[in-house]
């Protein structure tokens, strides 16, 4: 079943112009100058049932504005989309109950109550079965392990735990699509991993499509199995994270130790990372792996070779650049 | 309307617990709002001290006045003011999203959400001044007239939201709510005292442009002058309808701005 | 002066980003004056009498736009409750830790504000005074005029040390902030900013609300303009008003030093 799908969305913005200094001031009194801007351009996609789908750019990329068209807040200026059978910014109150937006800086509990007044009232606003109410609250809680923190104000709890109840909140009425937009910033890494246990969990259990956008890889690489890539407004990538790894990944990092020092000028036509005391590391093309290989051979005492792909980040950070340098 | 009736109790129910959570700053922002109604009556006794009748209205007359519009004042206060004070703060912070995500009406949960308690007592006190006044008058109000009453009262109270509404609309372009309290200011002034004090001939416009365009004049003054001075038929209907107007006007108005912020923002 | 002309200057910037506010909040000063006028001229006319405790009806509309100028000085609009926050927070530290006076830097910091705030206000006020100049039957001569301007200097050295008081009684009390929304109503009407002093002499409390500190936030620069105050109780009213000034003055230096023990005492 497809869940999400678009057709050439995009959104522009005016943004007005404010002369600098005081005789500026004073002329904006009078008039404004503006200029538009492409927050998202042509995006077409198509999520199905029970993915969880990496959404992934650097700021300003037009993520949040695509998963704000996606939940009906903002109106696109081209293109459609129908999530969940509905066109979002008609914003059928059908549509509303059906799934939920997650912002990892915003809160939507109640400062100053215990998160499960906040349920109490979330279960009125979307009108939840008291049946059904009871028994997610005691799953949700169950999984996110988070018993003891519900009757805590939340002011008093630690951004982590309050991430978690956040989330809980968002799940009670049992939606069938979760956006998340950077659920895990300024979360420490025990709290992330907790995080990304609970909804690979929730995930798997019932089969609830997710959509999440983040800054950490590590959250890309343990959830998802599809992401999406987008600079500038534009999709550069839409596939499996290996097939980027793949596309992109075309070159290796190769850890070699000695045991001494490292010889001199043994390395020197391979590109060397740095060299410390025993150590080298080396960025070569997968090509020239076997030629390292036929080198350290020859050397003696070498005490532990690796050789790894080079990390998520660095793979799409090339994709940005090329995109970028495409576009120019 | 039996779950709005549902919704407005938890949310009155959670504010209450919220506000209890700060129990010394509740009672401080309580005794605020007796300090007010020290002053308003000192001020009430000072005029009445000095001159027998104010515009054509006596003593107990004014109380009357004086006390449904502290009612009113509060009944606003309680459940409106600090929910569309918010209203600039949730555009500017992009809080409003979660607020358009709920399944219900955004009018609704934007401008109930939140009951501030510490304005209530308001309310009883105001009433308590309209029996007392009533009282000293020495003539029972009508019994046919009270229910009457109360819609002229809750037709001031919607006139006066609707205007709130329409200032909080505002904020979706102008940013700032400290705007919004002054012009909030600016209209419970125009209601506060008996729209007869605007009778001279150099006030014409005023009375023209507050007491029929935007009829701030006539919130308070119609329905206690349909308690307790001679019934206007005229401007009771006209108080009556334009509240009606102006509701639905001030609906749209909103919705609107909530349509703008959504094709704007970013 | 150099650095207080460019936080005047800043300041003056801000309040005009918001363009929709300026043009909104100078045009809106009118309308409250129109219904005090039309108010107190029917008092006055349903009570026939030419003056009420001393006041005419002209000279009540004189006083209660005077008021708005006695005010512009006394105000202190979140000095108390940023002071209370620094506490609070502890960022307080960063003023001890440099080189300078923390009272003598608010204060020359609200100097630089007030200025700002008084010439942007200047022309909506000119505005507002001229259309009203037929309230004004008198004015004050030279010396009544240095007077005047005397009595607003004190208005402000009395608003400014009370204000920093209670701000630090954080130091304390954790909540200042509606303890602040109580002064603050109280003072509306204790400084005589709600109606003229002098016409609550039926409640007998008259003389206590004269000597009082909050009659010199409004009532007082308000009565010496327009001349209520007989020469032989105007030297004795400055001297009481200075011997509040000094001491709120004193007050704020001692709670300073004591808040502070407090402060190192804990660490924090």
């Amino acid at each position: 079943m497809i869940v999400i799908k678009t057709n050439n969305l995009s959104k522009q913005f005016r943004v007005y112009e404010k002369p600098a200094g005081l005789i500026g001031s004073f002329k904006s009194l009078f008039n404004n100058k503006f200029k538009d801007i492409h927050a998202v351009e042509n995006i077409n996609l198509e999520i199905h049932q029970g993915e969880i789908v990496g959404f992934l750019g650097p700021n300003g990329a037009g993520k949040t504005t695509t998963l704000k068209m996606l939940s009906g807040l903002l109106f696109p200026t081209n293109g459609n989309a129908t999530v969940l059978g509905y066109v979002p910014w008609e914003r059928p109150i059908e549509f509303r109950k059906a799934f939920s937006l997650v912002m990892g800086q915003k809160s939507q509990l109640w400062w100053d109550l215990p998160a499960s007044d906040s349920f109490e009232l979330h279960k009125e606003i979307y009108k939840i079965d008291p049946v059904k109410f009871k028994k997610n609250v005691g799953e949700l809680t169950e999984i996110f392990q988070v018993d003891n923190l519900l009757n805590k104000p939340v002011r008093e709890l630690s951004l982590g735990e309050r991430m978690k109840l956040e989330l809980i909140a968002s799940l009670l009425h049992d939606p069938k699509l979760l956006l998340l937009d950077e659920p895990t910033i300024g979360l420490d890494v025990v709290a992330q991993s907790a995080m990304h246990r609970c909804l690979y969990e929730f995930n798997q259990t019932r089969k609830i499509t997710i959509l999440l956008t983040s800054h950490y890889m590590r959250d890309v690489e343990t959830l998802c199995s599809r992401i999406l890539v987008i600079s500038g407004g534009k999709m550069v990538y839409d596939g499996q994270l290996q097939g980027l790894k793949d596309e992109f990944g075309k070159e290796k990092l190769i850890k070699i130790q000695f045991k001494n020092l490292v010889p001199d000028q043994v390395f020197s036509k391979f590109e060397q990372l740095e060299i410390t005391g025993g150590i080298v590391r080396l960025r070569v093309s997968k090509n020239d792996v076997p030629s390292v290989l036929a080198v350290v051979s020859q050397c003696e005492e070498v005490l532990d070779i690796s050789i790894e792909d080079p990390p998520i980040e660095e793979v799409i950070e090339k994709l940005f650049v090329s995109h970028r340098s495409k576009t120019l | 309307m039996l779950r709005h009736l549902r919704l407005m109790f938890c949310f009155a129910k959670f504010s209450l617990l919220g506000e209890l959570a700060f129990r010394s700053n509740f009672l401080l922002k309580i005794l605020v709002e007796l300090i007010w109604l020290g002053i308003l009556l000192t001020f009430f006794k000072t005029i009445f001290g000095k001159s027998s009748n104010v515009a054509g209205w006596n003593e107990h007359e004014f109380l009357f006045f004086v006390g449904a519009y502290y009612a009113l004042e509060g009944f606003v206060e309680t459940f409106f003011l600090e929910n569309c004070v918010e209203f600039s703060e949730l555009v500017r912070s992009g809080n409003l999203d979660f607020c358009l995500l709920k399944p219900i009406d955004p009018q609704f949960f934007i401008t109930l959400r939140r009951v501030d308690w510490s304005t209530a007592p308001k309310i009883l006190l105001g009433f308590i001044m309209i029996s007392f006044a009533m009282y000293e008058i020495g003539k029972p109000l009508e019994l046919w007239k009270v229910p009457l009453f109360l819609i002229l009262f809750l037709c001031g109270c919607s006139l006066a939201y609707s205007f709130l509404l329409l200032l909080t609309s505002l904020s979706v372009w102008m940013i700032r709510n400290q705007s919004l309290m002054e012009v909030w200011w600016l209209f419970t002034n125009l209601m506060r005292y008996p729209r007869q004090i605007y009778d001279s001939e150099w006030a014409l416009p005023i009375r023209m442009v507050f007491g029929f365009i935007i009829p701030a004049l006539l919130a308070v003054s119609i329905p206690v002058e349909f308690a307790v001075k001679e019934i206007n038929i005229e401007f009771t209907l006209f108080l009556f309808v334009i509240a009606i107007v102006y509701f639905q006007l001030s609906r749209m108005f909103f919705n609107y701005s909530l349509k703008y912020y959504r094709s704007a923002s970013s | 002066m150099n650095k207080y002309f460019n936080i005047a200057r800043l300041s003056l910037k801000e309040r005009l980003t918001y363009r929709g506010d300026f043009l909104f909040s100078s045009f809106l000063r009118f309308l409250p004056m129109i219904t005090s006028i039309l108010l107190w001229k029917s008092v006055y006319s349903s009570s026939e009498q030419e003056s009420l405790s001393g006041f005419s009806f002209k000279q009540v509309i004189a006083y209660l736009l005077l008021v708005n100028i006695s005010r512009m000085f006394s105000s202190m609009p979140g000095l108390a409750t940023n002071l209370a926050r620094d506490v609070r927070e502890g960022s307080i530290k960063k003023y001890l830790l440099q080189p300078i006076d923390l009272i003598g830097y608010l204060m020359s910091y609200r100097i630089a504000h007030k200025a700002a705030y008084i010439s942007t206000s200047l022309v909506p006020y000119m505005i507002l005074f001229g259309s009203c100049a037929s309230f004004f039957d008198t004015f004050p001569t030279p010396v009544g005029c240095a007077y005047f301007i005397l009595s607003l200097m004190l208005a402000f050295v009395i608003g400014f040390y009370f204000e920093v008081c209670l701000g630090m009684l954080s130091f304390w009390i954790l909540e200042v902030t509606s303890l602040l929304y109580v002064v603050t109503t109280l003072s509306f009407f204790l400084s005589g900013h709600l109606i003229p002093l002098d016409l609550l002499d039926t409640t007998g409390w008259l003389d206590v609300l004269k000597n009082l500190p909050f009659a010199y936030l409004a009532y007082f620069p308000a009565a010496v303009f327009l001349q209520k105050i007989t020469d032989e109780e105007l030297f004795f009213r400055f001297f009481v008003g200075v011997l509040w000034a000094l001491f709120f003055f004193l007050l704020s230096k001692v709670i300073l030093y004591f808040g502070l023990r407090k402060y190192s005492a804990y660490g924090a």
